[in-house]
Parts: C-alpha cells; structure tokens; sequence
C-alpha cells in the first residue's frame, strides 16, 4: 500500500519514462515516416521559401541529431508529465473513489488524453514540416493552449458533477456526466478560432494524415501508457499476484 | 481485496508537492514550447534539437 507522496512520485517517473520510451519507439518507427516525406516537399521549394527554420545545409542541428533528440524530447515530456499526473492523483479526491487504483490510474490517464492530446487534436491537428506560418506561431500555440485549460476544465467539471450527482443512480449520474461532457466539448470546439494555417498546395494530403495519424497514436500512446503502467506501479494488487505466482510456480 | 476507499485518505501530500508540479510543468514547456521567450538566443538549439519530438506531439512549431 503506497501511503507517500514521494513514493507516488517515483512512481509518476518511472511510468513517465516508460511510456515516454515506448512513445518515442512509435516517433521513430511510424512518425518520422511522414516526416521525412514533409522534410523533401520543404526541400524541394526555392531555397528562400523556407527561412526562420534550419533544415537546409547551413543547420543548427544535423538531422540524425533531431531524430535523436525528438525521441529524448519525448522521453523527457513523459517523466515530466509523470510528475504532474502523479501528483493530480494523490491530489485527487472524487475520482472514481469506489475503484481499485489501477482502474482510477487507467481512468485518469484516459481522460488526461482525452484532455490534452485528442482535443486540441481535433480543433488544431498538428502539422508536419513544411507546413505552418512562422508568423502565427505565437496565435497558433496561444490556441492550442487555450484549448488543453479548456479540457482539463471539462475533466475536472466532469469530476465534480459525478460528485454531485452522487445521490442518483449510477445510469442517471453516467448519463448526466456524459451529456455535460459531450456539450463542454461541442461548446470548445465551436467556441476557438479555426485553426489560421492554410495548407500548402505541395504538401500532399497522404503524408499530411498519416503525420496526423501516427501524430495521434504517439499521442495516445505516451498518456494511456502513463495511465496503464503507473497503475500497475501503485496497486498492490499487482504485486499480491506476482507472488502468488512465484508461490505456484515454486 | 482492501476497502475500495482506503488508498484515498492514505496519501498526504506535502507542499513541496506543488513545486514538483510546477518543475514539470516548466520542463514540458522548455521541451515542446520554447521559442525564445524565457531562454532567449540559446532556445534555438533547443528548439531545433527537440523539433521531431514537436511536431509528432502535435504541439505548434513553427
């Protein structure tokens, strides 16, 4: 039984790095597909036409080093959004409380997905190389942002209002969270801006979504294995069935 | 099986807990978001050393 929240933490670490890890393996084996597919349609345009970024031979960072570091990147995001999920747990007082902890880690990393990455994905889908104004840049990110507050608002207001509707039955209280949900949600993506890129003309609509897709995947990847592996880490349940295991096997 | 609610009040988290948050908080933002606004010149490297791992999380680039 973990009762810290420095064990919780570690914890938060060590399944941010393991799923980070596993995420940067899906960047290197499926994203950087399109990726290297948007990096020849920018290198086919005039030299002028790509200033402001560096992929051309007067780069800051080779190529091999921008795999490398991509998937570092990754691995860090994930440690560090570890943290921050660990510590949302320990702090959480309403969230699924009748469950077993693997099954409220699972939750939590579902929603914290739902949130953060399939939100923001469907409002503003991310973009290869080679598309993108530098010019909007800041607007685009200040979007983007705007978008995961609003989402973590609709997994915290969903939280609350299961709280609530404590006193109905578990249909009425599953029907009026989902309804509420379903209305934040059509409410943000009405609500934000269309997304002020237009895309270019050269960039192949294939490569576009496949970037999107394995984009979403990575996505999912790195938050519901944060969920499914910090819950393993936490529930004593898994550690009373290895046990039982060693017993039956000795 | 243990009581469904006992892991709940069990964990009390301290202040410093915050602080841990916010670290990784910031260390997201260095990683996905940083185009010059806290670290200046130096954030290009950064920048373009992160970049793959940018865009595959469907975070603004550029």
């Amino acid at each position: 039984m973990i009762t810290t929240y420095k064990s919780l933490a570690l914890r938060g670490i060590a399944a941010g790095g393991i799923a980070g890890a596993v995420s940067a393996l899906v960047q290197l084996l499926v994203t950087e597909i399109p990726i290297r597919a948007a990096l020849a349609v920018e290198e086919a345009r005039e030299p002028a036409a790509g200033e402001g970024h560096s992929h051309g031979e007067e780069e800051l960072v080779s190529r091999g080093a921008q795999v490398v570091g991509g998937m570092l990147g990754v691995i860090i995001v994930g440690i560090a959004v570890g943290l921050v999920f660990a510590t949302a747990y320990a702090l959480s007082k309403r969230w699924f409380t009748d469950r077993t902890p693997f099954s409220r880690s699972l939750a939590l990393g579902a929603a914290v997905f739902g949130a953060v990455a399939l939100l923001p994905w469907l409002k503003y889908p991310g973009n290869p190389p080679a598309v993108g104004d530098p010019e909007t840049v800041n607007y685009r990110t200040a979007l983007y942002l705007g978008v995961v507050a609003a989402g973590l608002v609709i997994v915290w207001g969903a939280s609350w209002l299961a709280e609530r509707l404590r006193a109905q039955s578990q249909p009425v209280r599953v029907t009026g969270v989902l309804l509420a949900v379903v209305a934040a949600v059509a409410v943000v993506l009405l609500a934000f801006p269309a997304p002020p890129d237009t895309i270019p003309a050269d960039m192949p609509v294939a490569v576009l979504w496949q970037f999107r897709l394995s984009s979403l995947a990575q996505l999912a990847t790195l938050y519901v294995g944060l969920g499914v592996v910090f819950g393993l880490l936490i529930d004593p349940a898994t550690r009373r069935t290895k046990a039982a295991a060693k017993v039956a096997v000795a | 099986m243990t009581s469904p609610a006992a892991h709940l009040s069990a964990v009390r988290v301290p202040k410093w807990a915050f602080a841990v948050a916010l670290l990784g908080l910031i260390v997201t933002y260095l990683v996905l978001q940083e185009n010059g606004l806290a670290l200046g010149a130096s954030s290009e490297l950064l920048h373009e050393f992160f970049h793959d791992g940018r865009h595959a999380l469907g975070v603004p680039c550029h």
